[in-house]
């Protein structure tokens, strides 16, 4: 228990009364008489006749009917409407990432925190102030600080919970900033703990309490999907999809593969808690279309159960190799996929109409504008400076990144290679333990992927890794390739958008079925698109030029909907979760209550004395 | 100090007084009053068939000469009425001025020397208990000549102690042989109240006379302002504040109680008198009693 007023304390100045109230009881004279029977007659009827004769000449019951009176007062908390200096600013961090759908707890983990927000804003005191922030998709301040306890209800009651991974370090950080230069302030956060990313926030000593929130585990997520061309046969791709069981038991349940309106494939899977199952469709696609995955799977998360990929029938890609002469490299691109290769040694030769060009040591007069795959080429204006260094060893690579998917390094030996600084459009996907020796990014809109060494001195070629990084490069660099993997993006996520320049709207339509106009300015090309917050199939575009894409959860951190009671901050700071929610109730109503108790009791020892 | 309790003169006047009974008396021994019993006093009766044995003397011989049959002459028999002298000694009835227990005390002594004097027999019991050989000495007393050792004891009892009246009187009611004229001497004001133990003499068959005294302080309370009374029997206390403005009331209230008690008595057949302590005795014995006719 604490104080809420600790100066209230200085009411204890009132206890001499209570020493007044004793020196105010008469002294009576004591009389022996022979029997009191005929006074407790008389006292009997007399107060049974006059019973307020009583009340003219009793000091004692005045002040105590008074007392009685405050008492009733307090309890009935009368306020003058007044301005007064500000109290304590409560900051209420909501979790209304995805994992608040869970229903582990009735109705929803999100109406269990909204409750509790309720709950916490019934214990705020008149002084209090409080801001609500909603950790959804993006972070907002839905209540600026007001001590309005209904508008306080309102907004908790009006929250929606989104379908959006957890993004707890933005709400944090914001009302770090939020209670920086307030003298007293708390933060609460509501969440269920499903977080991965609050190792980054170095909180100072603001207090934070936090509210755990639901209980249960049991969920069956997607954790992936994606779809591919089939490397055997080019006419039908391949979808892989993981799915995780992160619940305490074991679950056999059907998965279905649909694409658009058409189911194509449907079976069982059976799961032993904790696992993953790869599941590996073939399927035949005759049209750009959406492969659906769904679990049907009674679990406490619905909206990790299902997963969208935008699938584009894939464009061959007109390439331009300019080599001197390099067998595995010719050999890697046509094995590559739908590749329309020319090859040619003659610096001279203007690249133009070429999607992608592959330079291996060898650099066009003319620079080409396409998207580059570039060999041992350093003469570029992408580098402050370089040298060379000699027998680098690889000692890391980004294996999560599209270039290096299936691609690894292991035995891969290098005689030499060019030691340079990462330019900063770029990132580097293979390190040396000083240099990077493969760089990728984007500049002025177009992709480059830079190798820093010369792969025939080197035994890469040799490795499987080599034709598989020379497909996902020029998957990557393929323009249609491109836009088809831009079209499936993470919940939250900006996406950009090709728009028609000639067009002054466009039409969106949202996985609800709700279509709005979107005005375009004249004569920009594209457009980035943040609305993402909602899971599923968006239908983007103008009159019959329709362009689909799927936004979907695919994380397994919030599918993972075991409630944490501990929070891991930075620095190795916990912060644990508190048993029961302080909501600050006040006490002092009990304490009133007690004191007019209390006070009836004396009254009542006091009549039966005196009576 | 008999002589202390009634005065001569009194005594004098009290020895030609007559104890009026109401009812036929029950008394075993042979006295002075009408019974339903037969005996052998001078006033006829009935007669009865004779049977073998019975006294030849009392035969009507007019009778059997002109019937021709033995007829037996019967005669009621006086008795004795035993009287039962019900006598407060409690701590209450040492309070007053003179003290109620002193008057009670004349009162008794006075009842109890016509009682005897009428040769009838007395018993005075006093509760509390006193000292055994008090209570000996009080009980079952007969002959005028006991009357001066009557008084004698009376008036050296003292008062004090805590009584249960209606337990006094249930008990007196049991333990009497023969019911008869009971009168109980008390100021009525045990805490658990009179009625029971009335009753309970009534339902014994005892003729009762009731006489309660009061002391003037009880109608008259002296004491004014923040009060604490305590009881001197019982030790119960008892917070008042009193004033003049409230005296009124509580003598409607002492008086009712009084009326109460009255009220009581006269339903039952049970002659009351309510008296001050400072009440004269003559006025109370020759006039007030002899007004109700309990002697003559």
């Amino acid at each position: 228990m604490s104080f809420l007023s600790l100066a209230a304390l200085w009411f204890a100045v009132s206890l001499p009364v209570v020493v007044l109230f004793y020196l105010l009881k008469r002294k009576r004279k004591v009389r022996l008489v022979s029997s009191v029977l005929l006074w407790q007659r008389f006292l009997n009827e007399s107060r049974a006749n006059a019973p307020f004769q009583k009340l003219k000449r009793s000091m004692l019951l005045l002040l105590q009917l008074l007392l009685l009176a405050l008492a009733v007062l307090a309890l009935a908390r009368p306020y003058f409407a007044d301005y007064s200096l500000g109290g304590a600013l409560q900051v209420l961090v909501i979790d209304a990432s995805a994992s608040m759908q869970a229903t582990d707890v009735s109705p929803s983990r999100f109406a269990a925190a909204q409750a509790s927000a309720l709950q916490l804003v019934d214990g705020l005191q008149d002084s209090d102030k409080m801001v609500i922030v909603l950790a959804g998709a993006r972070t907002l301040v839905v209540q600026s600080p007001t001590s309005e306890k209904a508008v306080l209800r309102r907004t908790i009651e009006g929250l929606q919970v989104s379908d959006a991974p957890t993004r707890l370090l933005e709400g944090l950080q914001l009302a770090e900033t939020l209670v920086k230069d307030h003298a007293s302030s708390e933060i609460h956060l509501l969440s269920d703990g499903a977080v991965s990313d609050l190792g980054e926030f170095a909180d100072s000593e603001m207090k934070l309490v936090f509210h755990e929130i639901g209980q249960g585990s049991d969920n069956i997520g997607v954790a992936s999907l994606d779809v591919r061309l089939n490397p055997d046969d080019r006419s039908s791709q391949v979808v892989f999809a993981s799915v995780v069981n992160f619940s305490t038991n074991d679950y056999r349940f059907p998965v279905e593969l649909w694409l658009d309106d058409r189911m194509l494939e449907a079976r069982v899977v059976d799961l032993e808690k904790g696992g993953t199952a790869s599941q590996v469709f073939v399927a035949q696609q005759p049209t750009n279309g959406v492969f659906t995955f769904r679990i049907e799977a009674e679990d406490q998360l619905a909206i990790d159960n299902e997963a969208y990929v935008v699938s584009l029938l894939p464009q061959p890609a007109e390439v331009l190799l300019y080599s001197a002469g390099n067998a595995f490299l010719e050999r890697a691109l046509h094995t590559s996929g739908t590749v329309n290769l020319q090859q040619t040694s003659d610096p001279t030769v203007a690249a133009d109409e070429f999607d992608l060009v592959v330079l291996d040591g060898l650099i066009p007069q003319e620079w080409p504008e396409a998207n580059l795959l570039a060999f041992n080429v350093v003469h570029t204006n992408w580098f402050a400076g370089w040298e060379r260094a000699d027998a680098p060893a690889v000692v890391d690579w980004k294996s999560a990144h599209p270039l290096l998917r299936f691609v690894g390094f292991d035995e891969v030996l290098i005689s030499e290679a060019w030691s340079i600084a990462t330019p900063f459009w770029a990132e580097s996907l293979v390190e040396s333990a000083q240099f990077p020796l493969i760089v990728a990014g984007e500049q002025e809109g177009l992709r480059r992927v830079w190798i820093g060494f010369d792969v025939l001195n080197s035994t890469w070629p040799l490795r499987v890794s080599f034709p598989i990084f020379v497909a996902n490069a020029v998957q990557w660099l393929n323009p249609s390739m491109t836009s088809g993997h831009q079209l499936t993006t993470r919940i939250g996520e900006t996406l950009r958008l090709s728009v028609d320049p000639n067009a002054e709207s466009v039409t969106l339509e949202r996985p609800g079925g709700q279509s709005e106009e979107w005005p375009i300015t004249a004569g920009s090309s594209s457009l980035m698109f943040g609305d993402t917050a909602k899971q599923g199939v968006y239908r983007w575009g103008t009159g019959t030029n329709q362009v689909r894409f799927a936004v979907n959860l695919l994380d397994a951190a919030e599918s993972d909907i075991n409630s944490r009671a501990t929070l891991n901050l930075a620095g190795g700071r916990l912060v644990e979760a508190t048993e029961s929610l302080r909501a600050d109730l006040e006490l002092w109503r009990w304490f009133a209550l007690a004191a007019i108790v209390v006070l009836m009791g004396e009254w009542w020892y006091y009549h039966k004395r005196t009576a | 100090m008999g002589q202390e309790l009634l005065d001569s003169d009194l005594l004098r006047r009290l020895e030609r007084l007559q104890l009026l009974s109401q009812r036929w008396s029950k008394g075993a021994l042979r006295g002075e009053r009408r019974s339903r019993n037969r005996g052998y006093s001078v006033e006829f009766a009935d007669y009865r068939n004779y049977v073998a044995g019975d006294d030849l003397r009392y035969l009507d011989w007019n009778l059997y000469g002109r019937l021709d049959r033995l007829f037996l002459r019967l005669y009621e028999e006086d008795r004795e009425l035993p009287v039962t002298i019900f006598l407060d000694a409690s701590e209450s009835m040492t309070f007053g001025e003179p003290s109620k227990f002193r008057f009670a005390k004349q009162v008794a002594a006075a009842i109890g020397h016509v009682v005897l004097c009428g040769s009838d027999r007395v018993s005075v019991r006093v509760f509390p208990e006193p000292k055994d050989h008090h209570r000996l000495s009080l009980i079952n007393v007969r002959s005028r000549h006991s009357s001066l050792r009557l008084l004698q004891n009376l008036s050296e009892l003292q008062g004090g102690g805590q009584s249960d009246l209606n337990e006094e009187l249930r008990k007196g009611a049991i333990e009497s042989p023969h019911a008869g004229m009971a009168v109980v001497l008390s100021d009525f004001l045990s805490p658990t109240g009179y009625e029971a133990g009335i009753k309970a003499l009534m339902a014994r068959g005892f003729q009762i006379m009731a006489v309660s005294v009061w002391s003037a302080e009880e109608f008259q309370p002296t004491s004014y302002g923040d009060l604490k009374f305590v009881d001197a029997e019982t030790g119960a206390m008892q917070e008042v504040s009193f004033g003049k403005f409230r005296l009124r009331r509580y003598q409607a209230a002492a008086t009712a109680y009084v009326a109460r008690l009255a009220e009581f008595c006269r339903r039952r057949g049970v002659a009351f008198w309510s008296v001050s302590s400072a009440t004269s005795l003559e006025d109370l014995l020759l006039k007030q009693m002899r007004q109700l006719e309990l002697w003559r």
